[in-house]
């Protein structure tokens, strides 16, 4: 939802608009309101309208429905099918569903979207029967809701015991009945070494490092609504990153105004190629992004100029992607092989050296990381912890006139950009 | 294409009213143009005629997702109200950025015209022989992608780009420059160098089409330079260069990509990125059709200039 | 040419004095200027094109000479990686699409507009002009609420593009057929009806032969500014593979990113254009041979719409 992070070519441009994340993140409202209207007959208005809203301290364990059980224990998987996976532009390394195909002896075919609300309204007008989705956490509800994706069978997904303990029962999908985890990141700030003096770490409240009139220019911010209000909310050590709270809303939207005409803010999503490239000195940044933007550095400039601050104590934005079997499929065997074998530490590990986002799963540790190559040594800070998933603070989904406001607010600050 | 036809016109003496051939004849003629016509309709017109019944409707209470009101005496002024509240009061943000849209287009307008039109100048009344090769050069950024052309100042102006190279090595600038952070002089450059090439056409088709007999006459009357190019150049083309600059102000005023590829910075924002990202969150689409409509209005002048101007010279295209 | 004469007992310094007063002298700076402009205005797109084939990631150092952005990798060569290709096959598909309808609507409209004169025609004419001339944001804003709102059976994506393109477009062979046939007039057809043509034969036989350059000529045109059209594109589209490769550019470029590859795929746009504006050249060169006044500018002036 909120934070997505965006995936790109290894090597170069990123293929992806920022109606991504305007949209993407309006979810709540409007990806809700596209299930429902999908699936009108059976859920109806009223119950989607009181579809919960998970929080960390109000878990929610999803329905089962009779008229939506899950597969039966032990079916082979169904032979010279198409798999269909409907995900982020390069989002799944090529290679990983290269063997998957040949292990399971059927083709694996891949479509893209650009923001979650494009992925909602293609799936609810029920002509799409692709297998497994990569939903963000916010969609879990309509999807649920609507029927739009299967209940889980665990006994074709030996490898959740792979992930950490926390994923096996997630706040937003208790039992994990949905859904598994996919990849993981926080949201934190980039900086280069060599051209800013401060280091968050030193500092009091590293959230507050762009507010320096210093670097007038060369500060950004994420192109994402959610993203900015915490970054306007940390700074003034507001954690609760959902807040209903209009006042709380106002400081953040203030400071980021300020921040504005401190440092003329840049907004955009580049993180990971416009820090190496030391368009941006400082930049909002998700862990995915820095923990591959040195393969964006310039040749002989070194790795050790960029750093990537997490606060230590673990209060930062965490969020994480999930996998899901969508009920028009017509290969529920195979997408749940597939979902075990995205699972799967190796394949995992394949997968972050190409997108540089990592899977909550045991093993993906920072020593196992470096020691692959996959992250320097310096960019140890980009490997999310487990610990992490219980002290970070999350953006989740919100009601829909809430959600309305943020939007609002982002408007005010961004100016269209 | 001067194929006047010298055939004098055949004696038809048409009564006052139309007789019924002639009715048939019009209903026939008019057959080809109902395609044309009910394509417009359903894809101009309504189209058109749905951002009014956004703007006029109201919001799902449920999604916030906008729904439209189709009767006009039931429209609502919600969103109106809503969106003036971004031009006035504590937690406006429009004012601004429109001013910062009107003086770059203001700005843009004059360099271009500064610019193109000597050019084009040049290229009607002195290439001479050589006329070919520089129509031909002329013309060619107009079938160049506009993306294309911003793509190649990208490029130019990175941080490491020629262009900071160059200015370097000239000892202009001590330090490479951050032209894409934010500049106003990248923007407003840019928008420049977008839109010169329709404008530049006008101007060269305008300049192209005065009488060089009439220039002639005046030198001859003993004008010198600067007076025939004032007296009869400059005001022949005066229609041109108000064609041409509307072509290309209207446009201006609603971009929304120069600024983001150029600078993607807060300081850059113009009215076009406000719509723009109205339009791309659900909750803002409404407030998105009312702005729309707000720039309509006051773009309405010069469209409607425009467009007389064009049904009183039937023939010019452009 | 007094002046000439004049000079030849002159002073040097008198001959500067009159060469700056003589009306017919060659003006020196305009041509400078002319020239500088047009340096400016091509150069640097010329670099774009060479960046295109930099052996490096860079697009602004040169590191020596590849294809490999166009051919043998598939994650960075524009015909190999399925994102790229499928952001040209979009143009390509759009664009000749919507220029066959547009051709179809658009030229029949101006003939029944120019011939059909009533109070209906004169009031489209004026709607056409002024869905020409409106800023193309605001055109693709009406477009998206009516496919989103109410012709919600037209899915955001290939079909309202095209639905826009065209739409966007029809101005423009209609302008240009409006004015062939005002500076045709009425009297070939008249001298085909006294003849013994009937209508349609007529408007067959004389009336479209005299047409074909300006239909030609638009279709140049529209195939051209379709190839280009990012607005309608941008806000129609509906995923990753819809994106033609003006959208695919602007989204990779936002914040001033950019990469060879992407210099590629916008050599390609241009390929494309200048590959229309070549075939629109020489084809309307042999259309229009033999005809009065048809020579190289005038070609060139046509298929620009000038």
């Amino acid at each position: 939802m909120a934070s997505h992070p965006r995936q790109r070519f290894p090597e170069g441009s990123n293929p992806f608009s920022r109606r991504t994340f305007l949209t993407a993140a309006g979810l709540a409202g409007a990806g809700l309101g596209l299930a429902a209207c999908g699936n009108g007959a059976t859920s109806g208005a009223s119950s989607t309208q009181s579809i919960p809203l998970p929080r960390v301290n109000n878990p929610v364990t999803w329905p089962l429905s009779s008229s939506n059980p899950a597969i039966a224990n032990g079916r082979s998987p169904e032979s010279g099918a198409t798999l269909k996976l409907y995900c982020w532009v390069a989002y799944v390394n090529q290679k990983v569903l290269n063997n998957f195909a040949k292990k399971y002896n059927c083709q694996v075919q891949v479509s893209t979207f650009n923001n979650t609300a494009e992925a909602m309204s293609k799936l609810s007008s029920g002509q799409m029967d692709y297998d497994v989705f990569f939903p963000t956490i916010d969609l879990i509800g309509p999807l649920t809701e609507s029927e739009l994706i299967r209940p889980l069978n665990h006994s074709y997904i030996p490898n959740i015991s792979q992930a950490w303990n926390a994923f096996t029962n997630p706040f937003y999908d208790q039992e994990w009945r949905y859904s598994t985890p996919y990849t993981i990141f926080t949201t934190g700030i980039g900086w280069r070494k060599d051209l800013v003096n401060e280091n968050p770490y030193d500092m009091a409240n590293g959230w507050a490092m762009p507010w320096n009139a210093k670097y007038k220019g060369r500060v950004g911010i994420l192109d994402d609504y959610r993203e900015a209000a915490a970054l306007g909310m940390l700074k003034n050590h507001l954690y609760d990153l959902n807040t209903t709270d209009l006042g709380q809303m106002a400081t953040s939207t203030n400071s980021l105004i300020e921040l504005n005409s401190l440092v003329s803010t840049q907004i955009d999503n580049n993180d990971y190629v416009n820090i190496p490239s030391g368009q941006a000195w400082i930049h909002e940044a998700w862990s995915g992004d820095m923990a591959s933007s040195w393969q964006y550095l310039p040749k002989g400039q070194s790795i050790d100029t960029i750093g990537y601050w997490f606060p230590p104590n673990g209060k930062g934005p965490i969020n994480n992607d999930l996998m899901v079997n969508l009920k028009a499929g017509q290969n529920p065997v195979l997408a749940h092989l597939l979902i075990n074998d995205l699972l799967d530490l190796n394949n995992a590990i394949e997968n972050m050296s190409y997108t540089g986002y990592m899977q909550p799963i045991n093993g993906m540790t920072p020593s196992r990381l470096i020691a692959e190559g996959i992250i320097p040594p310096n960019l140890t800070s980009t490997v999310v912890r487990e610990s992490d998933f219980n002290n970070g603070v999350r953006e989740l989904a919100l009601d829909p006139q809430v959600d309305a406001q943020y939007q609002q607010n982002w408007l005010r600050v961004s100016g269209g950009i | 294409m001067t194929m006047t036809p010298e055939k004098p016109k055949v004696i038809t003496a048409s009564p006052p009213a139309k007789t019924a051939r002639q009715r048939r004849i019009s209903m026939g003629w008019a057959a080809f143009a109902v395609p044309g016509i009910l394509w417009l309709v359903f894809l101009f017109i309504v189209p058109m005629y749905t951002i009014f019944a956004v703007a006029g409707g109201h919001l799902n209470p449920i999604f916030n997702s906008p729904v439209p009101v189709w009767n006009p005496f039931a429209w609502s002024g919600a969103n109106y109200v809503a969106v003036y509240h971004d031009f006035v009061g504590p937690t406006s943000f429009i004012g601004p950025i429109l001013g910062r849209t009107v003086v770059y287009v203001v700005i843009a307008s004059i360099l271009s015209l500064l610019i193109a039109y000597p050019a084009a100048y040049f290229v009607a009344r002195f290439a001479g022989k050589r006329k070919g090769l520089f129509l031909a050069l002329m013309i060619a950024p107009f079938w160049i992608s506009y993306m294309m052309r911003m793509l190649a100042w990208i490029d130019l102006l990175q941080t490491n780009g020629y262009i900071n190279k160059a200015l370097v090595n000239l000892h202009v600038i001590s330090a490479p420059v951050n032209w894409l952070g934010g500049k106003s002089v990248t923007v407003v450059l840019g928008l420049v160098y977008g839109y010169i090439p329709y404008l530049i056409l006008v101007l060269y088709a305008g300049l192209d089409r005065i009488d060089q007999r009439l220039i002639e006459a005046g030198r001859d009357l003993g004008l010198s330079r600067t007076q025939t190019f004032v007296t009869i150049t400059l005001r022949l083309s005066r229609p041109a260069i108000i064609t041409g600059m509307l072509i290309t102000f209207l446009p201006m005023i609603g971009d929304y990509f120069t600024n983001q590829m150029l600078s993607g910075n807060v300081a850059t924002s113009m009215i076009g990125n406000v719509i723009d990202a109205q339009l791309l969150t659900t909750s803002l689409q409404s407030e998105g059709a009312v702005l729309s409509l707000f720039l309509l209005v006051i773009l309405l002048v010069p469209i409607l200039y425009y467009v007389w101007q064009s049904r009183h010279s039937e023939d010019s295209v452009m | 040419m007094t002046a000439v004469l004049d000079s030849e007992v002159m002073t040097p310094a008198t001959k500067r004095r009159s060469w700056r007063k003589n009306p017919w002298r060659k003006p020196v700076v305009l041509e400078a200027f002319t020239w500088a402009y047009l340096v400016w205005s091509i150069v640097p797109i010329v670099i774009a094109v060479i960046f295109s084939f930099n052996n490096g990631k860079s697009d602004s150092s040169w590191e020596g000479f590849s294809t490999r952005w166009y051919w043998g990798s598939t994650t960075n060569s524009v015909f190999e990686n399925p994102v790229f290709r499928s952001a040209i096959e979009q143009t390509l598909r759009l664009a000749i699409i919507s220029t066959i309808l547009t051709m179809i609507v658009g030229v029949a409209f101006g003939i029944g507009i120019h011939r059909w004169r009533s109070k209906t025609s004169v009031t489209f004419n004026f709607v056409m002009v002024f869905s020409y001339v409106i800023p193309e944001l605001i055109f693709g804003i009406a477009f998206f609420f009516v496919f989103t709102q109410l012709f919600t059976f037209v899915d955001l994506g290939t079909s309202a593009q095209i639905l826009g393109l065209v739409t966007w477009n029809i101005s423009w062979p209609a302008i240009i057929i409006f004015a062939r046939l005002s500076s045709i007039g009425p009297a070939y057809e008249e001298a085909a009806a006294d003849l013994g043509c009937s209508r349609l034969q007529s408007l067959r036989r004389v009336l479209l032969p005299m047409l074909m350059p300006a239909i030609f000529a638009s279709t140049v045109l529209v195939f051209a500014t379709c190839v280009d059209d990012f607005v309608i594109c941008n806000l129609l589209s509906s995923s990753a593979n819809t994106e033609p490769m003006s959208v695919f550019i602007y989204s990779s470029t936002h914040g001033g990113q950019s990469g060879p590859q992407l210099n590629a795929l916008a050599s390609l746009m241009l390929l494309f254009s200048l590959v229309a504006a070549a075939v629109g050249f020489l084809g309307y060169r042999w259309i229009t041979r033999g005809e009065r006044g048809a020579g190289r500018s005038q070609a060139l002036e046509s298929i620009t719409g000038l």
